[in-house]
């Protein structure tokens, strides 16, 4: 327990190390930048200014539209949150099964057309397989809504919530790399001797290689596709209208408002390291010895 | 068929000399042959283009030919604007070409140095190496390249220069760990007693005679990932400008008419942009399961 509490402050300390650096990069380039802006210069008092809203989470306000970051911000990142974790669940609900199918040396054969159709999958851009998906499901049978309705309430609020969560889970390019993973890794665990001598004891093969062989990759590679989801979700959202961090940056990059990116920037490094910190939090818990 | 994994009770000198073709399963053979398939294409698409022969002018507009059909004047039909699409295809590897390579050169050298560097020191270097990449790997990378666009302009080549920096870390982090597992082997030890010199050492023992295979993976998976960077980027309509054809913005253009019902105009794009990633990827994953690296992506 207190090995676990102390890996968790280091890893804490660390971000916070971590956010410094990246903000100061990020304004170090803010004042490289060319042209004039408000805000610009003022060296480290400026700075330290920033990290001080940046971290009582008072963003300030918009150059562009004038309004305050927070009110525009904080429902744009519960949408990308909604998304990001949605779409990590739907992946891991489709590569698991066929990595474990594929791990099975006797199914090998059989499993190359799932392992080909995970590539697929992982390949085709993002945004066209959303385009492709509202065209079959949206157009041809009415089935789902088009669009985010962003004041509609009522029953059809969840409905609007499947397509880009199901199109950003299979489109992003996790899942080739989580079936890779696991059959090669669930392959080895198989085939070494504690889960040989506990087949012979008549315990099941796959529960007794499920933590090495299936939850240690999983843990750690789920964690480190979170900047890559973020990046899928700035198309994603452009796609569908979905009304969340990654759209509010798309717009800001083509308004040139660089106060908002920087705070996208700030939460989205956040949400890295959280992810992070669990990470390490699940490694020790399922692999106590190596902490 | 036995399969070799480089753990320490599994190295032993005679399983080096096992030749690539007896360790490649069927499995691998098709991966990288498709591989190699849709790289020679993607070679002879970019000297065609380079060149201009055998293909129509790209952005020649007909208003009286559009949206044609397949046929032998036009390969793939033509678009809203008449334009010949094979040709826009053809011509649109120009867009990812030269920046890939010079993202993937980007990031590979400065990854080997940096992984070199922080597997062969580990007390003066390590800490600071891994300090700044993990700066580098915790701001994501789209998120990254909006800031970019936003300061600079939104040119590709600097774009792509920034997608080689942010996949520095990656690369970096297999080349330490093969450093520090090759730093135990009696060769590296040997070399060291008959006094060669650490550059020696490094740049024809460990990267050269030792970790070619990890950047040749990393270089065929890292042109997937530009081409995904790219086509996206287009596709937003903050990469490769309309006049000009990316495979990118010919998925954008044509998805106006999408819901109208003429999807071929989005598709070739996109079933171009799949078959190739798709390509690089396998390649990249067969010759990683040949050398047995457990590179990911």
């Amino acid at each position: 327990m207190v090995t676990a509490l102390k890996l968790v402050l280091k890893e804490v300390v660390y971000t916070l190390m971590l956010i410094v650096g990246v903000t100061a990069l990020l304004f170090m380039f803010f004042n490289l930048m060319p042209g004039d802006f408000p805000g610009k210069g003022g060296g480290l008092p400026a700075y330290l200014n920033l990290l001080k809203r940046l971290f009582t989470f008072q963003f300030g306000v918009s150059v562009v539209s004038g309004v305050d970051i927070n009110s525009i911000l904080f429902p744009a990142f519960r949408n990308t949150l909604v998304l990001t974790l949605g779409a990590i669940c739907i992946s891991l609900i489709i590569a698991v099964p066929i990595g474990i199918f594929s791990a099975y040396r006797s199914f090998k054969g059989y499993s190359w057309p799932l392992t080909i159709f995970s590539y697929i999958v992982s390949s085709i851009p993002v945004f066209y397989l959303g385009y492709l998906i509202l065209f079959f499901v949206s157009r041809q049978t009415g089935f789902l809504p088009i669009f985010y309705p962003e004041s509609s309430a009522g029953k059809h609020r969840l409905l609007s919530y499947v397509l880009p969560i199901l199109v950003l889970g299979v489109g992003n390019d996790a899942i080739s790399e989580i079936v890779r993973l696991i059959s090669s890794e669930l392959g080895r665990v198989m085939s070494t001797d504690y889960v040989i001598a506990s087949k012979a004891r008549g315990e099941s093969l796959l529960a007794s290689s499920v933590n090495e062989g299936i939850a240690i990759p999983l843990v750690s590679i789920v964690f480190s596709k979170v900047p890559f989801l973020i990046g899928g979700a700035v198309i994603i959202e452009f796609v569908f209208n979905w009304p969340g961090m990654g759209r509010l940056a798309f717009q800001s990059t083509l308004d040139r408002d660089l106060p908002v990116l920087i705070v996208i920037a700030f939460l989205s490094v956040l949400m890295v390291r959280a992810g992070m910190i669990l990470k390490e939090i699940l490694l020790y818990i399922f692999n106590p010895g190596e902490g | 068929m036995k399969r070799f994994y480089f753990e320490e009770e599994s190295i032993q000198p005679e399983e080096f000399h096992v030749p690539i073709y007896k360790r490649a399963s069927a499995q691998d053979v098709i991966s990288i042959g498709f591989g190699l398939c849709v790289l020679s294409y993607l070679i002879v698409f970019y000297i065609i283009s380079i060149t201009n022969i055998f293909i129509k002018n790209p952005m020649e507009i007909n208003v009286g030919a559009m949206f044609q059909s397949a046929s032998f004047d036009h390969l793939f039909g033509t678009d809203f604007l008449g334009r010949d699409i094979f040709s826009r295809i053809v011509k649109g590897t120009e867009a990812f070409f030269l920046p890939g390579l010079l993202s993937i050169t980007i990031s590979t050298a400065i990854g080997m140095l940096f992984g070199v560097l922080s597997g062969f020191y580990p007390r003066f270097a390590s800490r600071i190496i891994s300090y700044i990449l993990d700066i580098i790997d915790s701001v994501p990378r789209f998120i990254f390249i909006l800031i970019i666009i936003v300061l600079f302009s939104p040119s590709i080549y600097l774009i792509m220069t920034f997608v080689g920096i942010t996949s520095i870390p990656k690369i970096a982090a297999y080349v330490k760990a093969k450093v520090e597992v090759l730093k135990q082997h009696g060769f590296i030890e040997s070399s060291r007693a008959l006094g060669l010199s650490p550059m020696t050492i490094i740049f024809k023992h460990i990267v050269w005679l030792s970790s070619k295979s990890v950047l040749i993976i990393h270089a065929t998976l890292g042109m997937g990932e530009v081409i995904l960077i790219e086509t996206s980027l287009s596709y937003l309509g903050i990469g490769v400008q309309e006049p000009k054809p990316s495979w990118g913005n010919m998925v954008a253009m044509g998805a106006d008419y999408f819901f109208q019902g003429r999807v071929w105009l989005s598709t070739i794009p996109a079933i171009t942009i799949t078959v190739t990633i798709m390509g690089l990827y396998l390649l990249g994953d067969g010759l990683n399961s040949i050398y047995n690296e457990k590179v990911t992506r």
